[in-house]
């Protein structure tokens, strides 16, 4: 990212001369004195509890008293846990959803946005952006009303269209997992379309009338010109869905509480249930550790190969 | 020039289907807010409510502390917003302006806890700080949360492509301090990005949910959300009060974010922008 970055030194008065100025002035302490506080807060809430994490993974510990070293055999526990199967099997269905649904329904909606002349762009973009500023648990809240079985909103509209409307949103395995999708549809494309809109933006104009010009058709422009110019933002938005998706926690926890029999429990969850509900804190670390590997290598992996997140 | 003509009318009925699609819960949830608690679930459901009652909101402001969730919920998310913006706002700055050794690696390590799940620490922040005594919700609603590498990343990129370097020279020539230069010259420049984020950080503190739900344990120091997740079980899972509350924590989010929605929008999406 940022193809401008540091054109010259200015940290020292006149060390414009270029990267090897031999000029090191007093002045190079202070890029780190600038970012000292966040690398002081890194280390104290991320670092520090990711540290306090593998520790207490290896451990046994009800929340009181002091924890009791198992080694890692809370690590082959998570291997024969059915129920963190279901979590990881669950989890991996909302981040295909995210990034296979959400993501390209966000690009469709972000080009029908930048239709040339459009009018009231400001309404359609501010509108879809909403939900992202509702908390989820409301969200949550208002979807469990329109769920409802007996005399929520969509069997009632279901009821009217086809004269039949008696599905069982929350309770039924599959058609809880499509709801809980559903509602991160709603809550997040707004969200992402706002980023292919900046990106779109930035498409030079002259590349689409160039391909006017040779008679592209329109799938042939979006497919030579649209998408090589989106690669970044179209990185950055997988990425953060993809991490996002990896997390979900208030639809579940609040529409289904990870029911019926499990069917949409996320690991979210699942770390929340050990801890919290089960005092197993040492095997809710060790999810979390397990949670963190696949995600942490997995993004970064995207990174690399995407080109994201590295400064000149 | 005719293909226009037939895809003008598709593209508005489009844009308009998605426009009740991302709203209608919103307005389904408005219309319930007045509704009576057997109306709530009536069928065929009625759009509008009739009899519309305000009896959901008074007994919501008398009989529950929502006065003091929402006064909680505020100024947690305002004192977060304003110290982690300053934060962000040093540190984007130290990356845009600044070179020096280890940058690269330090910038990486900074980008890359984008991607560190807030599950892992869930367990182990919520041990430490109750352990060290740091528990209470003043602190730990707020402090752990005030260095957002997103946050950075963006001021980083706004400042990289609006503050330009012969002002931060001039500054120098007339012999600021460097902190200075950042107090009097940089930070007046970042207004807009600064209200981005600023109402980026304030919603996200704002409307959080897993780390309250695991740390708050005094009802009296309940967030909005939490209170009313907690009224919602209390009541049997009725939704007439939680209506109301809905309503009423939604309404500063959206209005703060209508209001500020062309800085938070650009200011969003610069970061990821640029290849």
């Amino acid at each position: 990212m940022t193809s401008t970055l540091t054109t010259g030194d200015t940290s020292a008065a006149g060390a414009t001369a270029g990267p090897a100025a031999a000029k090191q002035r007093r002045s190079t302490l202070h890029p780190y004195l600038f970012i000292a506080p966040f690398y002081l807060l890194y280390v104290l809430f991320m670092l520090v509890p990711i540290g306090v994490a593998l520790w207490l993974s290896l451990c046994e510990w009800v929340g009181l008293g002091t924890p009791h070293w198992v080694g890692l055999r809370n690590y082959s526990h998570l291997l024969t846990d059915s129920s963190f199967h279901r979590a990881l099997g669950n989890t991996g269905i909302y981040v295909l959803v995210s990034v296979l649904v959400i993501v390209p329904a966000a690009l469709f909606i972000a080009q029908a946005i930048n239709s040339r002349g459009l009018r009231a762009r400001d309404l359609w973009r501010t509108a879809y952006f909403v939900p992202m500023v509702v908390s989820p648990i409301i969200v949550a809240l208002i979807f469990g009303l329109i769920f409802d079985r007996q005399f929520g909103l969509f069997n009632s509209l279901l009821r009217a269209l086809f004269g039949t409307g008696s599905v069982d949103w929350l309770g039924d395995p599959t058609m809880s997992k499509v709801a809980i999708s559903l509602v991160m549809v709603w809550r997040w494309t707004g969200y992402l379309t706002i980023f292919f809109l900046a990106g779109l933006q930035n498409v030079p104009r002259e590349l689409y009338e160039a391909a006017a010009l040779d008679g592209a058709s329109r799938f042939r422009t979006f497919r030579a010109v649209t998408l090589p110019a989106l690669k970044p933002v179209t990185a950055f938005v997988v990425v953060t869905s993809f991490i996002c998706a990896a997390q979900v926690f208030e639809e579940p926890y609040l529409l289904t509480n990870g029911g019926p029999a499990e069917a949409t429990l996320s690991v979210a969850m699942f770390i929340f249930r050990a801890a919290f509900e089960r005092q197993q804190f040492g095997y809710a670390a060790a999810a979390g550790v397990v949670l963190f590997v696949v995600v942490f290598t997995l993004s970064q992996l995207f990174n690399r190969l995407l080109g994201i997140g590295r400064i000149k | 020039m005719n293909v226009n003509v037939l895809r003008r009318p598709l593209l508005y009925t489009t844009l308009t289907a998605l426009l009740l699609a991302f709203t209608a819960p919103l307005l389904w949830a408005l219309s319930g807010s007045f509704k009576t608690r057997g109306d709530i679930f009536e069928y065929p459901p009625k759009l509008l409510p009739s009899p519309a009652t305000l009896d959901n909101y008074r007994s919501l402001l008398t009989d529950q502390p929502f006065g003091r969730w929402f006064l909680v919920s505020t100024v947690v998310a305002l004192l977060a917003t304003v110290v982690s913006v300053f934060v962000c706002a040093l540190a984007g700055y130290g990356f845009a302006k600044f070179r020096f050794a280890g940058k690269q690696l330090l910038f990486g390590v900074m980008f890359s806890s984008l991607s560190i799940p807030f599950a892992v620490i869930l367990v182990p922040l919520f041990v430490i700080l109750v352990k060290t005594g740091l528990g209470s919700p003043w602190f730990a609603l707020i402090v752990p949360w005030v260095a957002p590498a997103f946050g950075i990343f963006m001021m980083q990129q706004y400042i990289v492509q609006s503050v330009p370097d012969e002002i931060l020279e001039a500054a120098r020539i007339d012999g600021a301090s460097e902190f200075g230069i950042f107090r009097r010259v940089v930070l007046p420049l970042l207004r807009p990005s600064l209200g981005a984020l600023g109402v980026w950080q304030f919603l996200q503190s704002y409307n959080s949910f897993l780390w309250p739900l695991v740390l708050v344990s005094d009802s009296s120091q309940y967030t909005l959300p939490l209170g009313l997740q907690t009224l919602f079980r209390a009541e049997n899972r009725q939704y007439d009060l939680v209506l109301a509350g809905a309503v009423l924590a939604v309404l500063p989010a959206v209005l703060v974010f209508v209001v500020l929605r062309k800085q938070l929008l650009e200011g969003l999406s610069t970061g990821a922008v640029k290849g």
